[in-house]
């Protein structure tokens, strides 16, 4: 199945046998599209990596500070979003939000749900703490079909 | 890929028909309305954590159902966008919390809305992100 559909982005004419004419009527289109994205995938794993690495060169041994963590998280996020474009993600829309608080022993829960194509869609996070701070970093990627 | 003549009609017909019956959703292309979201997910809150004191216990229990109640209410609007519901319940003691997002989208069609909620014991903040289905 999967030779036919590289077939098909290749634009090679193949002929068809008695099984596959049961499925002329699915469009073409729709499984160009299944085949592209499972070579450009969002990948949580490769994402989540990119992520920690940038939380970490910027935020590693830096205190809380309440007028500059404000602006620290904004940079971040761009920060995050620059690199996530450069990793080849071409047809996702991303979504990239950073929040930093003063640790103080209070209780912090964040939850999040999402309505969107399964098949296509995921997200990536990572969570950084020290003594003075932590941070959460969330990446959803949604595939532009 | 090689058909016969036959049956590359039928195919034409048939994607013919399937855009005829959704050309009114190609060509009305509603942009996000922030307005419409953040009540929807005010009334949410409100229903969820109105009226209690932070408890380390059920906090876990509240965010979800907050986020899950949000993003039913958002889908029930029928609108054609796909939907991501964040949802952070902080005790207050006086700590400072930041929020930032950053979206690389189609500035035209989606749109995000962020509703900020406290009452004596803490802080509920709720981030709706909203893209658009194109087909």
């Amino acid at each position: 199945m999967w030779n036919g559909l590289l077939d098909i982005v290749n634009k090679r004419q193949i002929p068809l046998s008695d099984k596959s004419e049961k499925n002329t009527e699915t469009s073409v289109e729709n499984r160009f599209i299944s085949c592209i994205f499972c070579v450009f995938r969002f990948r949580p794993a490769v994402v989540s990596s990119c992520i920690r690495e940038l939380v970490r060169e910027q935020l590693g041994g830096e205190s809380y500070d309440s007028e500059r963590s404000a602006e620290t998280a904004q940079t971040l996020s761009k920060r995050i979003t620059d690199r996530l474009k450069e990793l080849g993600l071409d047809r996702y829309k991303l979504v990239v939000q950073v929040v930093i608080g003063e640790q103080r022993g209070e209780g912090v829960q964040m939850a999040s749900r999402c309505f969107w194509d399964a098949d296509t869609d995921s997200c990536a996070k990572d969570v950084y703490m020290n003594d003075s701070l932590f941070c959460v970093a969330a990446v959803f990627g949604i595939y532009h079909y | 890929m090689i058909l016969t003549t036959e049956t590359l009609e039928s195919n034409k017909r048939f994607e013919r028909s399937c855009y005829l019956n959704l050309l009114p959703l190609f060509f009305i292309q509603v942009a996000f309305n922030p307005d419409e979201a953040s009540n929807a997910v005010k009334e949410c809150i409100e229903g969820v954590i109105g009226g209690v004191d932070y408890s380390q216990n059920k906090v876990n229990q509240w965010t979800a159902t907050i986020v899950e109640h949000s993003l039913t209410q958002l889908v029930k609007q029928g609108k054609p966008f796909k939907y991501i519901v964040n949802c952070a319940v902080m005790q207050k003691s006086g700590a400072g919390l930041h929020t930032a997002n950053s979206c690389y989208w189609d500035t035209t069609t989606d749109g995000s809305c962020t509703v900020r909620w406290e009452n004596r014991t803490m802080y509920c903040v709720v981030s709706v992100f909203a893209v658009a289905i194109t087909l």
